[in-house]
């Protein structure tokens, strides 16, 4: 080998050497644990309360939860691009769970993503949001996390990243890059309810880990309004497109305040439903909202200016669909194939049935600017959230069979009907969601921990299956 | 350039290039599972599966056949002087008539003309079908040689595909529940009623309504409903329906999300519905003419 590609090689060793050492001590001195941590009184039915509230608010249940799991007993597989990652068990079992933790461990990993053995967490656990919340927040959780939740022995699931990606040593650069201490900083220009509401969205809610538009090194662009218009923007995860919630055309500038306050209520309104993780975030954690922090959330997103070069409102176009199809004039796929396939649930008129099935007409996640969600909503179907504001919760069946130029035909119809206007479906792109449906993760739950309801309606299955 | 560099960039561009072809291969829906076509003796003579719905438009017929598919749809709204209630053909022919139990027309054309016992007598499609008009859709029957009699034949005709008169789709029928083997329990039925029927049938069976006025929902008892002579309001018809297709829109299973209850529910629930007060079907007299009615014909 030659001289020069002998030192080249040398000095690669020594720099990854280098970054190795300083990443594996970056925890002691960037995250360390607190300093006089407080003593927390675990036994304060008050302060549980409060917790459990908290616990809601962050939705602790959903990421850490599988599907048919006990709560909390981690296990839900997310899907990264090189493969999946696993939540971990969070009840207070000492030797799977998180019994042995005392409050400093618990405020570090919650607020920095810091694990007690001093490793770094990925940040599919929202700690960058998190890392605003106060500290009679973090105390009240930990008491509820130690005193209320049902411990439950479950050991935790490893990635199935390969080698060498599942490294964890480099997300502790991540940290040091994307996950500087940060606190909530008001905004002077706005009321103290919306800067309450945006309290709640940058932090604990942590709406931005969906809705705000993600770079290269997976950090959301911006984790606060005051920085960059990108806050709330939209950003696909695991094929679902959360759309923007800023106040704009392809946001929620067709939402009313109300409206909002509902939605995030009962997961529905008269014309649209939760779905996709949204629907979960309903059901799990936003249905148990305050009417104050409710109204202090949807104040402070209508609030937020429309991005630049971005239009303030969304206009319809004239509704001719609905006499089209009602006088039988069908003469397209498209139209064909949604009468037999939608229209006894979604109707001529695309209005749906109120609170049963959602509008398309006017629904903006039809016209989103990225289709992810219609699409795959449509291919793999979809689950409303289950509230105590409804007897029911209505499910949408998947229309994986028909076939890409089914269904291209039949989203550019409803996305162009009835007044919708919106960009071009592909094929290709029916073909691309059909792979990300295809490689969902699995979950983790072993055989002895599936759940069992605890009550059983007279009718099991439907609304609570 | 030595070796080690050309070998690293060598791994570097199959690994690129493998990635972004796999990346880019085109994912399509599986082939669609197909029944099978039997002769009368059982044997199997052939596959089937349901025309798809973007062919229809190229049929020769496909004004006719689309005028079909409308009225088994909107009957209501399309044919005010035939139907008497809120009712629509596919309001009980799940899914375009393409669904395994929930009442398929895919054999329909090919099993008409047939023996009915409740007439007692062998009738042809038209008449079966002045039949549904005269009691589930509580209305008077249709000219048999209108234009909308015909186009409704003509869908369900397009729907039997290439199988001929003779054979049969093994498509899964209902089986109708024999009185005397279940015991209802009405009040059990009211319950289930409530919490998985009203949402959308309404608190008093009387249906939802869209802004035009017409039925999204179609009511279950009341002025609006299906009469006193519908197979609907017999339990021994009325339960195998509900069991297999009631409610829907609550599960991820194409075409509409339907579930399986349990027997004793559909039963139970069955048991509270059928017997709501409802339209009379004064002909009910002339029916199983000669022969003991069934334990569940309703006087009343
Ligand atoms: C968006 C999903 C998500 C939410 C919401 C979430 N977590 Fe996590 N959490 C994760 C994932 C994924 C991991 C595992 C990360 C890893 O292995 O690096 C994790 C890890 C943890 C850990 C470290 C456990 C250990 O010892 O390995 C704790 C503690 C924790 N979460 C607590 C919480 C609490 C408390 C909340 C609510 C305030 C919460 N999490 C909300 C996804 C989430
Ligand atoms: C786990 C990811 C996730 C989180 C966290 C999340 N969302 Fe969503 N949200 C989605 C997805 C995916 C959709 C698109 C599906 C839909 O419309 O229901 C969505 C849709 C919405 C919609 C409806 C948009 C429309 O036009 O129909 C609103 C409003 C909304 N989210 C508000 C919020 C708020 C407020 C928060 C924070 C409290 C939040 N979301 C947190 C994933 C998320
Ligand atoms: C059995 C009734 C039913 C049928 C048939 C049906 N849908 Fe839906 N659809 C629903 C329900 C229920 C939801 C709400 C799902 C949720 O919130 O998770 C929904 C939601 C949707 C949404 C998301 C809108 C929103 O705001 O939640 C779209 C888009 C959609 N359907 C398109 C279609 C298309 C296209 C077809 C035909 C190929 C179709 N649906 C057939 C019941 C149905």
């Amino acid at each position: 080998m030659k001289k020069a590609t002998q030192i080249a090689i040398f000095s690669c060793a020594v720099l990854l050497v280098g970054a190795v050492a300083v990443a594996k001590s970056v925890p002691y001195w960037f995250a360390p644990l607190m300093d006089n941590p407080p003593q927390v009184d675990i036994t304060d039915p008050e302060l549980i309360a409060k917790g459990q509230y908290y616990a809601r608010v962050a939705d602790c249940v959903a990421c850490h939860t599988a599907p048919g799991g006990k709560a909390f007993a981690g296990g839900l597989g997310m899907q990264t691009p090189l493969g999946a990652i696993y939540s971990t068990n969070i009840t207070p079992d000492p030797e799977t769970g998180i019994g042995n933790y005392s409050y400093a461990d618990f405020e570090r990993a919650v607020r920095r993503g810091i694990r007690p053995d001093n490793v770094a967490l990925y940040p599919a656990m929202p700690f960058v949001s998190y890392m605003i919340a106060k500290d009679d927040e973090i105390e009240a959780m930990y008491a509820y996390f130690m005193s209320a939740v049902l411990p439950v022995k479950q050991d935790n699931q490893v990635a199935t990243i390969p080698w060498p990606a599942n490294m964890r040593w480099p997300l502790a650069w991540w940290q040091l890059i994307f996950a500087q201490p940060r606190e909530f900083e008001e905004n002077p220009s706005l009321t103290a309810q919306q800067n309450h509401g945006a309290y709640l969205v940058e932090g604990l809610a942590h709406c931005g880990a969906c809705h705000t538009p993600r770079g290269i090194g997976f950090q959301e662009k911006s984790l606060s309004n005051n920085d960059s218009e990108q806050f709330l923007a939209g950003s696909v995860l695991e094929g679902w497109y959360a759309k923007s919630l800023r106040n704009e055309g392809v946001g929620l500038a067709i939402w009313s305040e109300e409206e909002l306050v509902e939605f995030l209520r009962t997961g529905r309104t008269h014309h649209t439903a939760a779905f996709g993780s949204m629907s979960e975030v309903v059901e799990k954690s936003t249905q148990y909202f305050t009417d104050t922090d409710l109204h202090a959330i949807a104040s402070y997103l209508m609030s937020l200016p429309p991005r630049k070069g971005y239009a303030a409102n969304w206009q319809p176009t004239e509704d001719t669909t609905t006499a089209k199809l009602r006088s039988g004039n069908i003469t397209e796929p498209g139209e064909i194939i949604y009468v037999q396939e939608c229209a006894a649930c979604h109707r001529m008129d695309g209005k749906g049935a109120p609170r049963v099935f959602p509008a398309l007409a006017g629904n903006s996640i039809v016209f989103a600017e990225d289709p992810s969600s219609l699409i795959q909503v449509t291919m793999a179907g979809g689950k409303m959230a289950d509230t105590k504001h409804d007897m029911m919760a209505f499910t949408m069946p998947g229309f994986y069979h028909l076939s890409n130029q089914d269904l291209a035909d039949v989203l550019n119809f409803i996305r162009n009907g009835w007044g919708n206007h919106g960009s071009e479906i592909s094929t290709r792109d029916i073909a691309r969601m059909r792979r990300v449906v295809d490689h969902a993760p699995t979950h983790y739950v072993p055989h002895e921990n599936v759940n069992v309801p605890q009550f059983s309606s007279i009718v099991g299955g439907a609304s609570h299956e | 350039m030595n070796k080690p560099i050309i070998a690293v960039a060598a791994i570097a561009v199959i690994a690129v290039a493998g990635w972004t072809w796999n990346e880019s291969r085109y994912y399509d829906a599986p082939e669609r599972p197909a029944l099978n076509v039997v002769d009368i003796d059982g044997n199997i003579v052939g596959e089937y599966r349901a025309p798809l719905a973007r062919d229809m438009l190229a049929e020769e017929n496909a004004e006719s056949i689309i005028l079909g598919m409308r009225l088994l749809n909107e009957t209501a709204r399309l044919l005010p002087d035939n139907v008497g209630d809120g009712l629509n053909c596919n309001s009980c022919h799940m899914a375009q008539g393409k669904r395994p139990l929930g009442a398929p027309y895919i054999n329909t054309i090919n099993d008409y003309p047939k023996f009915m016992p409740r007439a007692q007598d062998v009738l042809n499609i038209q008449e079966r079908i002045n039949g549904c008009f005269r009691r589930s859709m509580n209305g008077v029957p249709l000219d048999e040689s209108s234009v909308e009699m015909q186009a409704m034949v003509d869908y369900m005709d397009w729907l039997r595909g290439d199988v001929e008169k003779g054979n049969r789709v093994s498509i899964q029928n209902m089986e109708y529940f024999k009185v005397g083997q279940f015991t209802p329990d009405p009040v059990r039925g009211e319950q289930i009623y409530v919490q998985q029927c009203a949402s959308c049938h309404g608190g008093n069976g009387e249906g939802m309504k869209d802004q035009f006025g017409d039925f999204i929902f179609p009511p279950l008892w009341g002025d609006e409903s299906f009469n006193l002579g519908a197979g609907m309001a017999r339990i021994s018809r009325a339960a195998p329906f509900v069991l297999h297709n009631m409610p829907l829109g609550v599960s991820l299973d194409a075409p509409l999300g339907q579930i399986t209850l349990s027997k004793q529910d559909a039963v139970d629930v069955s048991a509270y519905f059928t017997v709501k007060p409802r339209p009379d079907f004064p002909d009910k007299i002339h029916d199983w003419p000669g022969v003991p009615k069934p334990p569940d014909f309703r006087a009343h």
